[in-house]
């Protein structure tokens, strides 16, 4: 085999302005990909990280319905006591769950006495919701952003949006009104305590309080909630906690339906942010697919004028008594040492640049959210890069090896 | 004792419905370490003949024997091995590898054919080479190499893997007169040194007189068979 490398790697560099073109084309290609799927999924990551740490959770358990009809935040399909603290032993018990956060979401509307608006709540407990949406904190812009005690019982996070368009400030009081489960209305006065970023896009209306104040104003007497949100100790283990989740809470059987009274989302499937992940993955692999084009048609090219060329020399060596196996594997090996090396380099060349962008941060505003971007090396995708393109350089090189080696060596020694 | 057997060996070739005959039912016996040459016009099927002998081709009629095995019905591979194992092969135009030095040309037979280990080839390689002269030649590519250098190591590869045969076609063609005479020398030597069974085809007339046996061919015919007898005694 060294034998077979070591004339193969000759042959290469025999045209070598044929060869370092072809390379380059790989190379271009390789690096093209290492940039885009460094940048691409940076993106993506930071975006979903932004949107799993601020406010999503990773995983949401509510009861079953709820999310169909999110929109209206019903008050009515709730996860009961003894459903939660089911649910709560189930989190508790799972290795994978970091922490989680109750939540009691509601529609209201706020008045400033002279104003009124509506808005959409979450109610939490500041602690459990920091645990899990670490990145909430960062988004409140002003006012009291401390972990542990950024909503207090009787104090209220507002939205920008809402804030500017009502003249209110950290400090002032607002009235917020709420009609409970059986239609009551009811209302309580608060003082803002913070104003946040509109965490869910430019129309954003979302605004936090105690989760007991919510308990107060709509009259919840059980320890009834809307929706459990979920970190998890690692994220990229999200798809297989979330089926064990999902099995486990499957179990829990409504008394009279005999059915499963939860249900259980990923954040993709709570955030329209998810399809624009899959347009970027999508895009990823439209690169990676151009690539293999490049290298296909380009290492095919390259190995079908080698062999046309060497039609004599194939002969002499098929006359001399090298067995057609070898003939094919040194042709094989030309199309693999191309293809190998090239992508090593369009790696590094890819590499190179991710870490001279990731040096100066890559800062763009991505609707209301400010991102920057330091590019990580994706080194799964480096590695699958080169992969792909020695198969594919094995591949467009075969047809053409297949032909050297089934050269009758009296035909080809006629070319010489 | 008989190195070659053709018996009623031909070899036509078919374009349309029209049938050429290259080679018309031979029939030949060569023997073992004999200094055979083929003499005759282009055309006449010298080159057919030779590469029948050495399992380049098959004859459409008749049988090859080489070594005592029939070669009529050898697939690629086995022919490939055959080869490997009993034949040289001398050229016209050289054919070396132009991506490998004089001592990896001479070599490669040895690595991609044959498997032999690497102290042992070394010591062969280096025999043969210093046997046509060109060790101080060896890390020299083929383009650095004059006609006369490049056709030494040419045999120097045909007889490193000590085949029972070498075939040169037309191994003078592209040489002028005097390093001619001293490749077919060459081959002289290396006959008498392993015993090897020579056979060339060539229509250079002064080169023919180096041979034992002159065969003369015309249309695919062996028209005459002479026997050389002042190269018998030189050689």
């Amino acid at each position: 085999m060294k034998n077979i490398i070591r004339i193969a790697w000759r042959n290469l560099l025999r045209y070598t302005r044929r060869t370092l073109l072809t390379s380059s084309l790989i190379i271009i290609g390789v690096a093209l990909v290492i940039i885009f799927s460094g940048i691409g999924n940076s993106f993506k990551n930071e975006v979903i990280g932004l949107l799993t740490n601020s406010n999503l959770g990773d995983i949401q358990i509510h009861k079953k319905g709820y999310v169909g009809s999110l929109d209206n935040m019903p008050l009515d399909i709730t996860i009961p006591e003894k459903g939660l603290e089911k649910i709560e032993s189930l989190l508790n018990n799972n290795p994978e769950v970091k922490a989680f956060s109750k939540r009691i979401r509601f529609g209201a509307m706020i008045s400033n006495f002279v104003q009124t608006t509506n808005m959409r709540l979450t109610a939490i407990n500041p602690v459990e919701e920091i645990e899990t949406c670490p990145g909430l904190i960062k988004r409140i812009k002003k006012g009291n952003s401390n972990p542990e005690t950024f909503v207090k019982p009787g104090s209220i996070v507002i939205p920008l949006n809402i804030a500017d368009g009502m003249n209110l400030k950290v400090g002032n009081e607002v009235v917020l009104v709420a009609t409970n489960k059986e239609g009551s209305v009811n209302g309580m006065t608060f003082k803002i305590s913070g104003i946040s970023e509109n965490i869910m896009g430019p129309q954003g209306r979302d605004g936090y309080i105690h989760i007991d104040d919510a308990k107060s104003l709509l009259r919840i007497e059980n320890g009834e909630i809307s929706e459990i949100a979920v970190k998890l100790n690692n994220f990229n283990k999200l798809n297989r906690t979330y089926k064990s989740l999902k099995n486990e809470l499957s179990l829990i059987l409504g008394v009279k339906t005999g059915k499963p009274v939860f249900e259980i989302h990923t954040w993709e499937e709570l955030s329209p942010f998810s399809s624009i992940a899959q347009i970027v993955t999508l895009l990823i692999m439209v690169v990676r697919i151009v690539l293999i084009s490049i290298v296909l048609i380009s290492v095919l090219n390259v190995m079908m004028m080698s062999v046309y060329e060497r039609i004599g020399e194939i002969g002499t060596i098929a006359s001399i008594g090298t067995l057609p196996s070898k003939i094919l594997a040194l042709f094989l090996t030309e199309g693999i040492i191309l293809g190998f090396f090239s992508a090593i380099i369009g790696n590094i060349v890819g590499i190179v640049i991710l870490l001279i962008i990731s040096a100066t941060r890559l800062n763009f505003k991505f609707g209301i959210m400010e991102l920057s971007i330091a590019p990580q090396i994706p080194t799964a995708e480096v590695v699958l890069t080169l992969i792909i393109v020695v198969i594919i350089s094995a591949l467009a090189s075969l047809q053409p090896a297949l032909k050297a080696s089934r050269m009758e060596p009296v035909e080809a020694l006629r070319h010489v | 004792m008989s190195l070659i057997i053709l018996e009623n060996a031909g070899k036509y070739y078919i374009s349309g419905e029209v049938k050429f005959p290259a080679l018309k039912r031979i029939n030949l016996s060569i023997d073992v370490g004999k200094f055979i040459s083929f003499v005759g016009p282009s055309g006449s099927g010298k080159t057919t003949l030779l590469n029948l002998i050495g399992c380049l081709d098959k004859p459409t009629e008749g049988k090859v024997f080489v070594a005592g095995v029939e070669t009529n019905h050898m697939d690629r591979k086995t022919s490939a091995k055959f080869r490997g194992a009993n034949i040289g092969f001398i050229f016209q135009n050289f054919n070396l590898i132009p991506v490998l030095t004089v001592y990896e040309n001479v070599e490669y037979p040895l690595i991609m054919v044959q498997n032999v280990p690497l102290e042992k080839r070394q010591q062969k390689i280096l025999a043969l080479l210093d046997k046509v002269g060109m060790t101080d030649q060896k890390n020299k590519y083929p383009s650095q190499l004059s006609g006369g250098q490049k056709q030494r190591v040419a045999i120097a590869r045909a007889l490193v893997t000590e085949p029972k045969l070498v075939l040169a076609d037309e191994p003078t063609a592209n040489l002028d007169h005097d390093t001619a005479y001293k490749v077919i020398g060459l081959m002289h030597n290396m006959k008498k040194e392993f015993n090897t069974t020579f056979i060339f085809a060539t229509h250079d007339q002064k080169i023919v007189g180096e041979a034992e046996v002159i065969y003369t061919m015309e249309d695919g015919l062996i028209t005459k068979a002479q026997e050389n007898k002042i190269a018998k005694e030189r050689i």
